[in-house]
Formats: C-alpha cells, sequence, structure tokens
C-alpha cells in the first residue's frame, strides 16, 4: 500500500502519523514546497529574528524516521490524476498512490490592485518562503506597508518592529481585527501597536499601486488619494484554497475541496484534509482533519464531527484575548460587560444561550466557552454571574477519571 | 496510565493540592513555611471551584487520553507522552498563543499571570519522581492516584 500526502502542515503531518499507527508496512510518501516544516503561527518569530527555521517546526523530533515517512521537500506538485492513480511533480516526474491526502492548505489572497500581483517587493505572509522574503527585503527597506489588520497583517507588523520599521498598516474596515473583536477589544491593540511606533490607517483600501523602473511599488494610493510610501509591501487579505493543481481533475470543488464526514473526496481513493478544504482556518480543526482523513485512509473508521470554527486566540505584547462565536450582537440578543484596569469581559446571550464571548486581559480557564456556544447549553439556569461560570456548574467524572460534557 | 482520579464528595475545599501544587512549582528554593502566597509567580495547576450550590468540585488536569490542548499546540510544546500517557509541556517551544486555553473543553488551562508567555498546566510532578504533590497534601483522600 502506498499512501501519497500533499502538505506538510499538520493536517499532513497529522495524517501521516496516524496512517502509520494503523499501518506499519505501507509506504508513506509526503510531498511539499515546504522546505521545512514550519507552524505559520509562528512566522512572526523568525521575522523577528527569534526563532530560526528549525524553531518553528512542530512535529515530534525525528519525525520522519520515526514514522518512516519518506519526504519529497520543495516539490509542487503540478497535476492530480485520479484516473491513472498519479500525481505529476514540477519537472514531469509521475507518482503514483494507492490512497492520495490532499493537505496543501492556502495560498495567500493577493487582491487585483494596480500591479500588487506582478511587484517584486509584494508578498503575503503564509509560508515560511514569505517570512524570508520579508526578512531580506527588510535588510535594505525602510518603510514597510501592510495592507489588512487581521491575525496576520499584526503578526507581520510584531515581528518587524523587532527590526525597527517603519510600519504603517491600511485596513478596510474602521478598527483593527474587524473580524475577532469589537471595537473596544481592537482598540486596546490599537493602543498597543502605536505605542510601539506602528501607524494604522483605518477606513481606507489601496486604490492604485504602480511599479517603477526596478519592479518595485514604491507607493500605494488609498481611495481618499493620499499617498503611502513603502520599500516593502505585505498583503494580509486572506487566503485562498490552494487548488491549482487540481483543474482537470475532476475532484469536487466548492470554496475548497468538497470532503465528507470522512474527509473523502467525490474520488474514490483521494481525501482532503487543512485549509485546503476551505472549512476552517483554525490548528485545532486542521489536525482533527487530518487525523480523521489519515484513520480512514488507513482502514480505521473516523468521522470529523467538531466542526466549530469561530474560535481563536490572541497575543501581542503579552496582552491575551480569546474569542469564540459571535463578536457583533443583533437585535434581541443580551449584552453583558465586566471590566476593570486589567481586564474586559463581553458576552452575548440570546434565550439563556451563549453566542459570542470575548476575553480580553485575563484568559485564566476559559477553556469551556467554546464547548458551552458551539453545544448551544442553557446557561440561564445556573444562579451565578455570567463571568464565573465555570466546569464546576457541569462537572461529571467518568470511570476512568476523564471528565465528560452531559 | 497513572491518572489523579478525584472523589469530589469528599472534597472539603481545603486547597491543600493548592498549596501544595504551587510549592512543588516555586522557583526558589524553600519549604511550604515560606511559600510566598501573594507572588504572583507562584500558581497552582489545580483548582477548587464551587458550582452555584457551593459544593466543592476539584479541577485537576485529566491528561486526557485525546487531549485537546495538544490537537490545538501549534508549536509542539503540548504532546501526550506514550510511555507514561501523560500531557507533557515544553516550555521552550511553546509559542505563547494559547489556543491550547481555549481548547480544553474543562477550562484547566490558564496563561502564567506575570508573563503571559507560557501555560500553567500539570506535570504530574514528574520532576519529582511523578508523585503528584497534590495527592500527598489531600487530608481528605478525595484526589488519589489509580492505574486507568
Amino acid at each position: 500500500m502506498r499512501y501519497v500526502i500533499i502538505g506538510a502542515g499538520v493536517a499532513g503531518i497529522e495524517a501521516a502519523k496516524t496512517i502509520r499507527k494503523n499501518d506499519s508496512a505501507g509506504e508513506i510518501l509526503l510531498v511539499s514546497a515546504d522546505t521545512h516544516v514550519h507552524s505559520r503561527c509562528m512566522l512572526h518569530k523568525y521575522i523577528a529574528g527569534e526563532r530560526d527555521e528549525q524553531g518553528l517546526d512542530f512535529s515530534e523530533r525525528d519525525f520522519f524516521e520515526k514514522y518512516a515517512v519518506e519526504w519529497k521537500k520543495g516539490v509542487r506538485v503540478e497535476k492530480v490524476c485520479p484516473d491513472a492513480k498519479e500525481i505529476a511533480l514540477e519537472g514531469g516526474e509521475k507518482i503514483s498512490y494507492d490512497k492520495l491526502l490532499l493537505a496543501g492548505g492556502a495560498d495567500s489572497f493577493i487582491p487585483p490592485v494596480g500591479e500588487l500581483r506582478s511587484a517584486s517587493n509584494v508578498c503575503g505572509l503564509r509560508n515560511l518562503s514569505d517570512a524570508q522574503m520579508i526578512v531580506k527585503e527588510a535588510e535594505t527597506a525602510e518603510n514597510v506597508l501592510v495592507i489588512g489588520s487581521g491575525l496576520v497583517g499584526l503578526d507581520a507588523a510584531y515581528g518587524l518592529l523587532e527590526r525597527g520599521k517603519k510600519i504603517t498598516i491600511v485596513e478596510m474596515a474602521d478598527q483593527i481585527l474587524p473580524v475577532q473583536l469589537d471595537a473596544h477589544g481592537a482598540a486596546a491593540y490599537q493602543e498597543l501597536f502605536e505605542k510601539a511606533g506602528v501607524r494604522f490607517v483605518l477606513g481606507r483600501k489601496a486604490s492604485e499601486a504602480v511599479c517603477e523602473a526596478d519592479g518595485k511599488i514604491h507607493k500605494v494610493i488609498l481611495d481618499n488619494g493620499d499617498e503611502l510610501a513603502c520599500d516593502l509591501l505585505i498583503v494580509a487579505a486572506g487566503v485562498r484554497p490552494a487548488l491549482a493543481c487540481l483543474e482537470g481533475s475532476g475532484i469536487e470543488c466548492d470554496r475548497g475541496v468538497t470532503v465528507d464526514a470522512s474527509m473523502k473526496t467525490s474520488k474514490e481513493d483521494i481525501y482532503a484534509a487543512g485549509d485546503i478544504t476551505g472549512l476552517s482556518g483554525i490548528w485545532p480543526n486542521a489536525t482533527d482533519q487530518g487525523h480523521v482523513a489519515g484513520a480512514n485512509m488507513s482502514g480505521a473508521a473516523s468521522q470529523y464531527t467538531d466542526t466549530y470554527a469561530v474560535k481563536n486566540t490572541i497575543n501581542f505584547f503579552g496582552l491575551v484575548t480569546l474569542c469564540v462565536g459571535k463578536i457583533r450582537e443583533e437585535e434581541g440578543d443580551q449584552v453583558q460587560i465586566k471590566e476593570d484596569r486589567t481586564q474586559y469581559k463581553r458576552v452575548i446571550l440570546r434565550d439563556g444561550k451563549v453566542e459570542g464571548v470575548l476575553l480580553q486581559g485575563d484568559i485564566s480557564n476559559a477553556g469551556i466557552w467554546q464547548y458551552l456556544i458551539k453545544n448551544k447549553i442553557q446557561v440561564d439556569g445556573i444562579h451565578k454571574d455570567i463571568f464565573d461560570i465555570s466546569y464546576a456548574d457541569f462537572y461529571q467524572v467518568k470511570e476512568n477519571g476523564e471528565y465528560q460534557w452531559a | 496510565m497513572k491518572r489523579i482520579m478525584i472523589d469530589h464528595e469528599k472534597c472539603d475545599g481545603c486547597k491543600s493540592c493548592s498549596i501544595a501544587c504551587m510549592q512543588a512549582h516555586r522557583e526558589t528554593e524553600g519549604t511550604v513555611y515560606d511559600l510566598d502566597l501573594t507572588d504572583p509567580q507562584n500558581e497552582s495547576r489545580n483548582y477548587i471551584l464551587k458550582d452555584a450550590d457551593g459544593h466543592y468540585k476539584p479541577l485537576f488536569c485529566r491528561h486526557c487520553d485525546e487531549p485537546k490542548c495538544a490537537e490545538a499546540c501549534m508549536s509542539g510544546a503540548l504532546s501526550k507522552d506514550p510511555e507514561s500517557g501523560h500531557v507533557f509541556y515544553d516550555e521552550t517551544r511553546c509559542g505563547s498563543c494559547f489556543m491550547c486555553v481555549m481548547n480544553c473543553p474543562y477550562g484547566v488551562l490558564k496563561p502564567d499571570t506575570v508573563s503571559r508567555t507560557k501555560v500553567i498546566k500539570c506535570d504530574f510532578c514528574v520532576n519529582a519522581g511523578g508523585e503528584p504533590s497534590c495527592v500527598a497534601a489531600c487530608p481528605k483522600q478525595a484526589i488519589y492516584v489509580e492505574e486507568v
């Protein structure tokens, strides 16, 4: 049995590990464009010079030897051919498979504004190669322009602050972190970044960007006509599942590769997991998907059921935030807020159930919120301050000593 | 694997377990008698919670069979040790993202109070020979170690 896995992110790595646990003899081949296994969530630490390539590795020590996985790195997959049961690599090499996992992730989305897509000083922040380019460009670049103030845009800025760059962040919304936070929670981070020297331009978008003779964009014109000078441009405007190699394969895709609960695609013996499915951009979900796909590929039955993905944590300058579920209240919602010098807590309730929570400053023991929200647990019968609700109010110990939810 | 079992009805909320945990993980030398309870660096990895009716409910890391904290860990800092079955935390690998805090369904984990760079998590007192200090300190035998 030959298993081929495309992608060295957590979905691919987790799948390889799971397959090996179920099948000690099968051949496992992992193919990736990445030359290092690395955590995308830690790229800012590489940009800051805090960690090297090895320091970004999230896998177990000696992973490939330990699980007997062959790794072809630094190679792109050009084509997937389900009928021939093979994949074609750039350069023409063909590799046949018995079971295939598509875990090639997503690509940074560079909006078609001016010449953003062709300029040589524009990049996203998705892969180690992006971070490497940023570090190289930062050697000479003075002014850095970041488009987008989501987690990736702020990560880029956070890393570059360590290199003493002048950073400007342009954001379409009228607050930073518009997907994760309400205006009040966002203002706390904005203040911290501004104190560190970052300048924000909110409620504006880039409308023109022209390459000069050196192939680089040196200024971006905003929709109000303002000009921003830049030597390096980082575009953090979201990602799109990396579907290019699936063209003509007949594998059903919607936003990403379409999968069923066993992570199987529309084609026999082909599975998909992680960001390429477009189901969730959240790490634990990708881990879970990789695990489920790997299990099903190697003969064990498993289903991806814990699909909830509206969740995140943020940590910049030691200010931590946890946000799960709905951020903006709608008519008929109840909002409860608790705030003091060290924390800001906000919960959105509807019909006695928690629909969203934002905890900033103190996220101690906050793991239960995700459970309460995704499982729509009734909390109005608990006679406590909402922020004092804890697992004590749902306490159950199984015979083997593990806790459980009813 | 060995797990700290909980008989919550025996717990009378004395928090000897929490003091023992703080003592076991303090960075300075000394005995429990000079443990500085006001120093935020001395944090307990276990908690005695109260439900709405005032009953004590001990909250201790379960070192779950399928640990959701490790599943969420994007740095490789949290992993389940195949030999002991315990979920260990390697501070040097931690990226301080605290997705583990979000993903523990029972709310056992928290960021450290002082630096917000590491997670406060039970290590089964592995440096003290794997005999949990909290268990030794419980006067009610509300917590005890069992092979599961």
